[in-house]
């Protein structure tokens, strides 16, 4: 068996427009699933009346449906109700909703563990009730929820290869679609293994300084 | 001299369960009051309604002349909490910001002082409480007893017209209970209206102006303290009197 350096070399610039694409959806996707996370974690932590149940609602459908499934409901079945959604966007929704579900619970987990105490010294400070969400509870919590959360981005990031079932020309695609033509299956799949497992070490590497900053008023 | 805080038929229920059960009480710019009574007798839950962390189930609360709040009207409540500064028996500083962020965020956020204001207002107040070299520390790099001077000026960088304190020393290492009680003398000193539920009956003695004796639910007798110390009226004073201090 051969190991075929020189033709991976020769298809490194497909390569890196793949994992360019990869990287340009998972990043649009951590944020808005970050966002999902903190709105929903806040409704479900507040309690707030029918908007806490909704939620709850969102997140058990998509952590009980099969993230390929999500994704072709969003790129054949919205058109079909006159939501017509680009391959970019759709693979942007696409993992966004999935991860949001997840980060919703993670962030609750975290506002969950903020003391009851830290509310009521900034009622007595008179901070409004928003204002203690997202100066004292969120800052704590995200704290608490940091490891979760990365944990959910990394899993966002691998799952942004099922967009290749849509056709979008991320990292998996690029592979796939070199492979049918060129048959080099063992160079091209471990080729992509590779930068995917960068891609993650990167994301690790930039959270583990955040952790550590946050950490910092912890740690005596 | 004229009053900073009036209360009259304060209540408050949890449910069937009623813990205050109508508190008329007066405290005159300037005055210490200290509550002292048994556990489970209502005082927290007395002065929390003062600042609406409880909802009063009803009554009327009147901060320095101004208007007359019906207890039950809680936008009406939340407004005069900006009046009234409280420090609680746990350690509330916010742990992920500094001590100057603890001390500058309700300043500049509630009230729209400008940081530079704030942080001057700051440096002054921790100065005065021994903990200016503190300022860019974290509440955990602090001892219990720092962390509650600290919270002690956090509160009076708001400004307020009266400070509550909620036992703030029942949560101390005994040795340093002696310089939060010191801190607030020196408060007390300078003016200060206080209301100060705690179980020091030294710190009572010497700078109470009056003590309420809080049993039930209700103010069963207050006066001066020489009167409350040596010469109790009620039988259930003189109980729990004996019992806390031997
Ligand atoms: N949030 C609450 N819900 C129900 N009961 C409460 C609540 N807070 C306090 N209580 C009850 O009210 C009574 C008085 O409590 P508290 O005001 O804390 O007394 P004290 O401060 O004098 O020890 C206690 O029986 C307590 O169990
Ligand atoms: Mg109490």
């Amino acid at each position: 068996m051969d190991f075929d350096f020189n033709y991976l070399l020769a298809q490194w610039p497909a390569l890196l427009d793949g994992m360019l694409m990869t990287l340009r959806v998972s990043l649009l996707a951590i944020a808005f699933s970050l966002l999902i996370g903190v709105l929903g974690g806040a409704v479900r932590a507040l309690r707030m009346p029918v908007l806490s149940q909704i939620v709850a609602m969102y997140v058990e459908l998509i952590r009980n449906t099969p993230i390929l499934v999500q994704l072709f409901f969003i790129f054949y079945g919205l058109p079909a109700i006159g939501l017509e959604l680009s391959l970019f966007w759709s693979g942007v929704v696409c993992l966004s909703v999935w991860a949001g579900a997840y980060q919703v619970e993670n962030m609750r987990g975290g506002l969950a563990t903020v003391e009851h105490k830290m509310r009521e010294a900034s009622m007595a400070l008179s901070l409004k009730p928003h204002q203690y969400f997202y100066l004292v509870a969120l800052p704590i919590a995200f704290r608490t929820s940091l490891p979760a959360v990365l944990n959910t981005a990394i899993s966002l990031l691998k799952n942004s290869s099922y967009l290749q079932a849509i056709g979008l020309a991320e990292l998996t695609f690029v592979a796939v679609d070199r492979i049918a033509t060129d048959f080099r299956a063992i160079e091209m799949f471990s080729a992509i293994c590779v930068m995917y497992l960068a891609l993650v070490a990167i994301l690790s590497l930039l959270t583990g300084r955040l952790s550590a900053h946050l950490q910092r008023p912890f740690r005596h | 001299m004229s009053a900073m805080l009036t209360v009259r038929g304060l209540h408050k229920r949890f449910g069937e369960h009623e813990v205050v059960k109508g508190v008329d009480l007066d405290v005159r710019q300037g005055e210490v009051v200290v509550i002292i009574g048994p556990s489970g007798s209502g005082k927290s839950t007395f002065i929390r309604c003062l600042n609406s962390l409880e909802e009063p189930s009803a009554g009327s609360v009147v901060v320095d002349g101004g208007e007359s709040v019906r207890a039950n009207d809680r936008r009406a409540m939340a407004r005069l909490r900006e009046d009234i500064g409280m420090v609680f028996q746990d350690y509330t500083l916010f742990p992920h910001m500094t001590v100057m962020a603890n001390m500058i965020l309700a300043p500049v956020r509630v009230k729209g002082v400008s940081k530079a204001d704030a942080q001057a207002n700051a440096l002054a107040l921790l100065e005065r409480v021994g903990l200016k070299h503190k300022a860019d520390g974290y509440p955990g790099e602090l001892s219990g007893g720092q962390q509650q001077r600290v919270a002690i000026v956090r509160a009076l960088a708001m400004k307020p017209r009266l400070l509550l304190f909620d036992e703030p020393t029942s949560a101390l290492d005994p040795e340093t209970v002696g310089e939060v009680l010191s801190v607030m003398k020196g408060l007390a000193a300078e003016g200060m209206t206080m209301i100060v539920v705690t179980h020091e009956m030294g710190f009572a003695r010497e700078v109470a102006d009056r003590v309420v004796f809080f049993d039930g639910g209700k103010i069963v007798e207050m006066g001066p303290p020489a009167q409350i110390f040596s010469a109790p009226e009620h039988p259930r004073t003189r109980q729990f009197l004996q019992s806390v201090l031997h």
